[in-house]
């Protein structure tokens, strides 16, 4: 009886935090998809209404078919895709030498790698900007790119190197016996049985290559060259005042990606997280 | 690991903390024959050097720039410049420094202590939820997971319309349909520094809850039994069970988010400016404007070394946790 009453009484208190919270973080997505939906007149005029008397798909099709936000979409595409890549493709030998091989240093190394992503990507882009500026390397793609990978390497780094960590050293061991050298084993053997890690790392750097704005805002001014984190901001700067709504849809727009694959894939992603972060 | 994961729409693995546990034993085990022989498979260096070139190259090369440039009183319209500490007296003299200073203290300080509390008082929620079957625990769970993965700038921009004064904007609607008066949450200095606060911890909630939830599953179901049959009561078992067997994961949350918020830019970018005045202009935000606004890159960079100074002390820190949670 009273194991009953506690036990209910947990569940009240559960689902009271569960609204509580729905209303904290809920209630902000819910206005700005209503102000996306709502007429110009109605979100100057309406006062308290979460449900636009006549919802219109107006603004997302302004948005979209204005070719800047396109553009900047097909961006912050090209941008993610290549770092994350990037990142995962100078990771994976190192992660791999990291969990498998002794060498002098690898505390160091791992350490190293570790403070790297504690520093700011605004610290190294001061001198970053001078230097690209001096090699006419400002508003490319390419150079942005690279600084995106180097930005995500060392989470890659540590993503993979805790998958590879959690494959059994017997699987090398016996390639070896086949009489595969080291890198055969890893590209034959350990490659193929990586590919959760591999999707793991993937999507996490990818979400926070989709976010990255300090890296972009800084080497690209040119708006045909800049992902939609940056393209974001100048839409701030010429719809908050006069057309909200146009702003409400394009921060949809420019949030969806990364909501969508994070919804899709999470199981990936909170267990890289998860064991990342707190088994180092 | 007895939690159920019956619940369709969650989708953690009771077994994640275990599958990671694995290795560290292994490490440490004996060396085995052949793991002798593989020591004579050739060096390490040809595995590192690609990423050791590419981390020097945009990473570590830049980071010594910094240091560098901090000692010149460089401009970004200039290209000469000469050698002397005159950017550290201007920075260290200027009573703007010590001003965002200490917003950068509130604001950190703020930021993690609600994100700690919430996202804690979120993980026992979910993880309650996911035992004992409640519906709607993995939906809840993703609607916080969200809220992290959406770009700063976005969030900066979603709260400035929710706080906005005008009539688009959520919180003074709000207030309005309940006949209080209007308050300029991003126009009062005082009341702006609490509303970016309020928007980080919006933001990085779920990353506390996410790390603190994978810490509960790790605590052994076997000290609940026992403080039950010792007739400990709900909240006893929280302080004297729940919260010292987290104490690693708290610890590693603590420093995780604190250097995580200390380098917050973009959000408040999006969100204030930095205004009004410079009520909300944290450590990063002075640091750009210092250098792309004022085109001072002698007195930025002073700044982000300061930036530089605080990253590592902060990753000392955490490597102490870290190797002093692996030692148990």
């Amino acid at each position: 009886m009273t194991v009953q009453r506690r036990r209910r009484r947990g569940d009240v208190m559960t689902y009271a935090v569960f609204f509580f919270c729905l209303i904290f973080f809920g209630l902000p997505l819910l206005w700005l998809i209503s102000l996306s939906f709502r007429t110009a007149e109605e979100v100057y005029t309406s006062a308290l209404k979460f449900i636009p008397e006549n919802p219109t798909t107006f603004n997302y099709t302004s948005v979209l078919s204005s070719g800047r936000f396109q553009q900047y979409l097909l961006n912050s595409l090209k941008l993610t895709m290549a770092g994350s890549i990037g990142a995962m493709l100078f990771a994976a030998p190192a992660a791999y030498a990291a969990s498998r091989m002794k060498f002098r240093g690898r505390p160091l190394f791992l350490i190293g790698v570790l403070s790297l992503q504690m520093i700011s990507p605004l610290v190294i882009m001061i001198p970053l900007y001078r230097y690209f500026a001096d090699l006419g390397l400002l508003d490319s793609h390419l150079s942005t790119s690279l600084v995106y990978m180097a930005i995500l390497v060392p989470l890659a780094t540590w993503i993979l190197k805790g998958y590879f960590d959690g494959i059994p050293k017997e699987l090398d061991e016996a390639a070896f016996v086949d009489g595969c050298s080291r890198r055969q084993a890893f590209l034959r053997v350990i490659l193929p049985v990586s590919v959760p890690g591999f999707a793991a790392a993937f999507l996490l750097t990818a979400i926070l290559a989709w976010g990255e704005f300090v890296v972009p805002y800084i080497l690209l001014s040119e708006p045909a060259m800049q992902p939609v984190s940056v393209g974001i901001l100048s839409f701030q700067g010429s719809f908050a005042q006069t057309a909200t709504q146009i702003l409400a849809a394009g921060s949809i727009l420019a949030m969806v990606p990364a909501v969508a694959v994070f919804i899709a894939l999470q199981r990936f992603i909170v267990q890289a997280l998860t064991s990342g972060a707190v088994k180092g | 690991m007895d939690a159920p994961s019956g619940n369709a729409g969650d989708r953690s693995s009771p077994g994640t903390l275990d599958d990671t546990q694995q290795p560290t034993s292994r490490r440490e085990g004996p060396s085995s024959p052949a793991r002798a022989r593989s020591a004579h498979r050739g060096g390490a260096a040809p595995w590192l050097i690609p990423l050791l070139v590419l981390v020097t190259l945009f990473y570590l090369y830049p980071a010594v720039q910094v240091l560098r440039f901090s000692f010149t009183d460089a401009s970004l319209l200039r290209p000469t410049f000469t050698y002397g500490i005159d950017s550290y007296t201007r920075v260290l003299t200027d009573p703007t420094f010590f001003h965002v200073l200490w917003i950068t203290l509130v604001f950190v300080l703020a930021s993690i202590f609600f994100q700690l509390v919430l996202g804690l008082t979120i993980a026992l929620a979910v993880q309650r939820g996911a035992q004992n079957n409640l519906p709607g625990t993995g939906l809840f769970r993703t609607l916080v997971l969200s809220s992290w993965v959406m770009p700063g700038i976005v969030i900066g921009i979603v709260w400035q319309i929710v706080l906005n004064s005008a009539s688009y904007g959520m919180i003074n609607s709000i207030l309005g349909s309940m006949g209080i008066a209007s308050v300029g949450f991003l126009s009062r200095p005082t009341i702006a520094l609490w509303s970016v606060i309020l928007a980080n911890v919006w933001r990085g909630t779920a990353f506390s809850m996410i790390l603190l939830y994978a810490g509960l599953q790790s605590i052994d179901p076997v000290l609940y039994e026992a403080g039950e049959v010792d007739g400990a009561t709900g909240r006893q078992a929280f302080w004297r069970i729940t919260l010292p067997s987290l104490r690693p994961v708290l610890l590693i949350n603590l420093v995780l988010i604190s250097i995580q918020t200390f380098n917050t830019f973009d959000m408040v970018l999006a969100l204030t400016g930095g205004g009004p005045g410079r009520a909300t202009e944290v450590l990063a935000l002075r640091t750009y404007n210092v250098i792309f606004d004022s085109f001072s890159l002698g007195e930025g960079s002073v700044l982000a070394v300061i930036m530089l100074l605080l990253s590592l002390a902060f990753t000392l820190i955490y490597v102490r946790f870290l190797s002093a949670e692996e030692r148990l």
